[in-house]
């Protein structure tokens, strides 16, 4: 607790004074705790820890223990299970705790019973056996928290309540009154009225100032809190409900007319009256508050932790009190809290053993030219699509952010709200539009016709659903084909889908469409995306006939997190419109022309042919047919064809870890398997995504080629000879990488935590519209993922780790591309990401220390 | 060529920070009645940090971005004070000075 006491100055005028601007960037400050929230139709997978990248990962998981009261690691009772399964073995714990305590482990035996038992057996013991690590517990509360529990539980509850009737999405049959004057005026206006509320607490609602900022100090000085304190007591009641504050956050930050600081102000002021009405006017109310690090953290008592593992090493012995203490002090190096750190290391060490073992049998591609080229997406359902496909002919795959290097904001032909399809580390600088090609524009008109003839349908439905009067007559009218048509879509998924999908194509034929490639880019812009991707995935020939460009997204059905199994380099959208757009320009003959006086000479019967893999059925689509030459139509039907063998090898490896799924399917039956999954509208488990990613490797096809990475590894292509001055390889590594680092962040604290970071079971989600879901009827948003994407009951799917980022070009070179860019020094040199380099296939791995690089099978050496 | 007599005195605040935290700034700059700003992404230079990096090609947050505004003196404080405590938890730097200015509507 803070004993300076700074005065607020009056506030008045419509600029803002300086508590008005401290104000602001405290609460700011204060939200930088927060995960990044988009709402769930774009859904982003970010480093839920994001504000904390500044630190070392070990600090960052402890801060976020006392600010957020999450865990940072799995719990340690899973690690155990791990280690009896063998996932980890002894030699790699006992190697890790080497590596973080180094002189615990070499310490002298401490004797129990007066036999001297060695400091590893004793540490290995407490590690496996210890008392248990208590949960960390949020330490900065509200006051309300401390004083009065059910005031802090109606605080939120109002809080939810018009925060949910504020960005209510248009589904709500009620709209609250006065939004069109943004959040602060509208709640001012009713919280004053609502008799849902003492009615001391809606006189002193009815006092507070016009302005959010300065509802907000009114209520901090009501409650005591100096300015000194109000940041962190700001962030207790953000960290209080972290889902609504992130997502209002976000809001704030895209110009909605709520933000971080109406939205704090909102419930400052009902804490303030309701602690009021409750416990009267106290001047010492404020001392209650604390600020998070200055209390104590919960602990495992030093003499218990002793006594169990003297319990477990030596059963018979009776230890003495002096004894006792020695385990105590020898097992003090090792704080409770951070074994699950030394854990974690092993956990790692485990797989990327094994992964760069497995490498070492990697084989090279087609020697001469390929048949056919594909480029994929990095994502890591990639891999196990190129692998298969790899298998079918003398073909070559490669890897590349799936938005192609085209950070497009895309109109459909429908029209519409335009999408960025971008990751969202960059807004879109072209805008792109689907237009009808030329001659089919009655076919396009066609279209639309239709689409708008089933979205009305649609609509219509829905809308007597929610009506008061129409659900009467809907159900006389549709109930008798509402029920069996529920009841085909349960039983029958697979067949009402592909029927639904034949009708649809039948009600709104699609036409031919091309993109405004010529009107959105400039020659020099296309020029220069050429050039930058075809040199950064280090595809400067040979050149095959075809080159597919595929960008990629996930079909399924009732599945509000549909947009997080899409393409996360495309800002949660399928990336179909970007391979499109790229493709257009690839095969644009000035292009080319360009391109021969930059050393890369594509051939004249190239075609680079837009697609699109679905990761849930493991299909690739042809886009654009009709642009492909004739002379090119029949290389492409074997590719196809060899596109769906590939599908459907990949569907039978992925059943065998998809729940329901029968064992020992072959591909044709796994192929309609999954169909099935696609089109179920009951099933919660379409499709595994993400799950299981930990590496990221950047070179060429030849250090991965034939070898089962288990699709867990973002594949990025690069040639290192061809980039002699690390353009492209800073490019990938502050992009690309950057986004698979928060892919694999969510992915990894939504399972070491699923309360606080991920966002529990999809069973009870309740959608709320635009925004995201609720777990039941009310309380705080979720954020992250749901526990159905990682885990099946209770066997993890994901196994959390860090990412390991794999590169082969000159270590010389990544370590001048570190040396100027923050973001390397933080996620390489704060441990978010393990890096690990050889110059050449030659050479041995190498890792990237503080102390510089090591050889990576020295493993006692410090990270 | 006027005198610096026939200039109005006003205060011009730079501040350089990373592309993620030049929202806040710019939130700052508005909320204290700044009438505008100048804004250089892809700034590169050297620091007590060491050498940072210019523009980057598909990442907008990471790079150096330097904002410029001019304001009344009397603004000052109310912008120091929120810009004090962000470049207090980043890795940002902020120049404060005098400057003189022919057309003091443009900035009040």
């Amino acid at each position: 607790m803070s004993t300076a006491v700074e005065t607020r100055e009056p506030v008045t005028g419509t600029d803002a004074g300086p508590a008005r601007t401290r104000l602001l960037t405290d609460v700011r400050l204060a939200g930088g705790v927060l995960a990044q929230a988009w709402p769930i139709e774009t859904f982003i997978a970010v480093n839920p820890l994001g504000g904390f990248e500044d630190l070392p990962f070990d600090q960052a998981v402890s801060r976020a223990g006392e600010v957020l009261g999450a865990r940072g690691t799995l719990d340690e009772s899973l690690f155990r299970r791990a280690h009896e399964e063998g996932r980890i073995n002894s030699e790699e714990l006992l190697a890790a705790t080497r590596r973080r305590v180094p002189a615990a482990v070499a310490a002298d035996p401490v004797l129990i019973g007066g036999q001297p038992v060695a400091a590893d057996e004793l540490i290995l013991s407490d590690l496996l056996n210890g008392e248990p690590a208590p949960a960390p517990v949020r330490a900065e509360r509200m006051l309300s928290e401390l004083l009065s529990p059910g005031i802090a539980a109606e605080v939120d509850a109002q809080a939810a309540k018009w925060t949910s009737a504020f960005l209510d999405g248009g589904q709500a049959g009620w709209t609250m009154p006065g939004r069109e004057d943004g959040f602060h005026a509208a709640w001012r206006d009713l919280a004053a009225r609502d008799r849902t509320v003492p009615k001391a607490v809606r006189e002193s609602l009815r006092q507070i100032p016009e302005r959010s900022d300065d509802t907000a100090l009114w209520a901090l000085e009501r409650l005591g809190i100096e300015t000194v304190d109000q940041r962190a007591y700001v962030r207790a009641h953000l960290t209080r409900m972290p889902g609504w504050a992130a997502h209002v956050r976000w809001r704030g930050e895209h110009g909605s007319a709520i933000d971080l600081v109406s939205w704090v102000a909102m419930r400052l002021a009902y804490e303030a009256g309701l602690l009021e009405d409750e416990l009267g006017r106290s001047s010492g109310w404020s001392t209650e508050f604390q600020a998070a690090g200055t209390g104590s953290a919960p602990a495992v008592a030093p003499d218990l932790r002793a006594a169990r593992v003297a319990a477990e090493v030596a059963p018979a012995s009776e230890p003495s009190a002096s004894e006792l203490a020695g385990i105590s002090s020898l097992l003090e190096q090792l704080p409770v809290s951070e074994r699950g750190l030394v854990w974690l290391d092993a956990y790692e060490t485990h797989y990327r053993n094994r992964l760069l073992h497995n490498l070492e049998s990697a084989s090279a591609g087609p020697a001469e030219r390929p048949a056919a080229q594909i480029v994929c997406c990095i994502d890591a359902r990639s891999e196990g699509l190129r692998r298969h496909f790899e298998k079918t002919g003398p073909y070559e795959t490669l890897g590349f952010a799936g938005f192609f290097a085209v950070a497009i904001s895309y109109q459909s032909l429908a029209g519409g709200a335009p999408d960025s399809l971008c990751p969202v580390l960059l807004e879109p600088s072209n805008q792109i539009t689907e237009i009808p090609a030329g001659g089919a524009e009655a076919l396009a008109e066609r279209q639309l016709a239709g689409q708008r003839a089933l979205a009305g349908a649609e609509d219509s439905f829905h809308s007597a659903e929610a009506d008061l009067a129409t659900p009467f007559v809907l159900a006389e009218t549709t109930g008798w084909a509402a029920g069996p048509l529920a009841a085909a879509k349960t039983l029958f998924a697979g067949s009402y889908g592909s029927t639904r999908a034949r009708f649809t194509r039948s009600a709104a034929p699609p036409a031919p469409t091309v993109m405004t490639v010529e009107q959105a880019f400039t020659f020099e812009e296309r020029t220069m995306f050429a050039e930058v991707a075809l040199t950064m995935m280090g595809l400067t020939g040979p050149f095959g006939r075809l080159v597919i460009l595929s960008g990629h997204g996930s079909t399924t059905e009732n599945n509000p997190y549909e947009a997080a199994l899409d393409c996360g380099a495309c800002g949660g959208n399928r990336g179909a419109p970007n391979a499109r757009t790229a493709a257009a320009i690839l095969n644009g003959r000035e292009v080319r022309e360009h391109l021969v006086g930059k050393g890369i000479e594509i051939p004249d019967d190239t075609w680079f042919v837009a697609a699109e893999h679905d990761t849930a059925v493991d299909t690739v689509t042809v886009l654009d047919r009709h642009l492909i030459p004739e002379s090119h139509v029949e290389e492409l039907s074997h590719v196809e064809r060899d596109l769906v063998t590939a599908g459907s090898a990949l569907s039978a490896e992925r059943s065998r870890l998809l729940p329901g799924a029968r064992s020992g399917l072959s591909p044709a039956d796994a192929a309609r398997h999954v169909r099935g999954r696609s089109t179920d509208w009951a099933q919660v488990f379409p499709e595994w995504g993400l799950a299981g990613n930990a590496a990221f490797i950047v070179g060429p096809r030849s250090m991965t080629r034939g070898v089962d990475l288990g699709r867990r590894t973002f594949l990025h292509s690069y040639e290192a000879a061809i980039d002699t001055g690390g353009e492209a390889l800073e490019t990938i590594l502050t992009a690309p990488m950057v986004v698979a680092q928060w892919i694999n962040c969510q992915y990894y604290f939504s399972t070491v935590d699923p309360v606080n970071f991920g966002a529990g079971s999809k069973t009870v989600h309740n959608v709320v519209g635009g925004v995201g879901v609720l777990a039941g009827h009310g309380g705080d948003l979720q954020l992250g993922l749901p526990w159905q994407s990682v885990a099946d009951g209770n066997r993890l799917i994901h196994e959390p780790m860090r990412l390991l980022t794999l590169v082969q070009a000159p270590l010389e070179r990544i370590d001048m591309l570190i040396e100027r860019n923050t973001v390397l020094q933080e996620l390489f040199g704060n441990g978010w990401v393990a890096l690990a380099a050889r110059g050449s296939a030659d050479e041995q791995w190498m890792r990237h220390t503080h102390h510089g690089w090591k050889a990576w099978n020295d493993q006692e050496e410090a990270k | 060529m006027k005198s610096r007599s026939d200039l109005s005195q006003m205060a011009r605040i730079e501040v350089v920070v990373s592309g993620a935290d030049a929202p806040a700034v710019r939130e700052i700059f508005k909320a204290t009645g700044a009438t505008g700003f100048t804004s250089v992404s892809g700034v590169s230079g050297l620091g007590h940090g060491g050498y940072h990096q210019g523009r980057l090609l598909f990442n907008d947050q990471a790079t150096l971005e330097m904002l410029i505004t001019v304001v009344p003196a009397e603004k000052v404080d109310a912008l120091v004070a929120g810009l004090r405590p962000l470049l207090d938890e980043s890795s940002g730097v902020m120049f404060l000075s005098d400057t003189f200015v022919s057309r003091p509507d443009y900035f009040t």
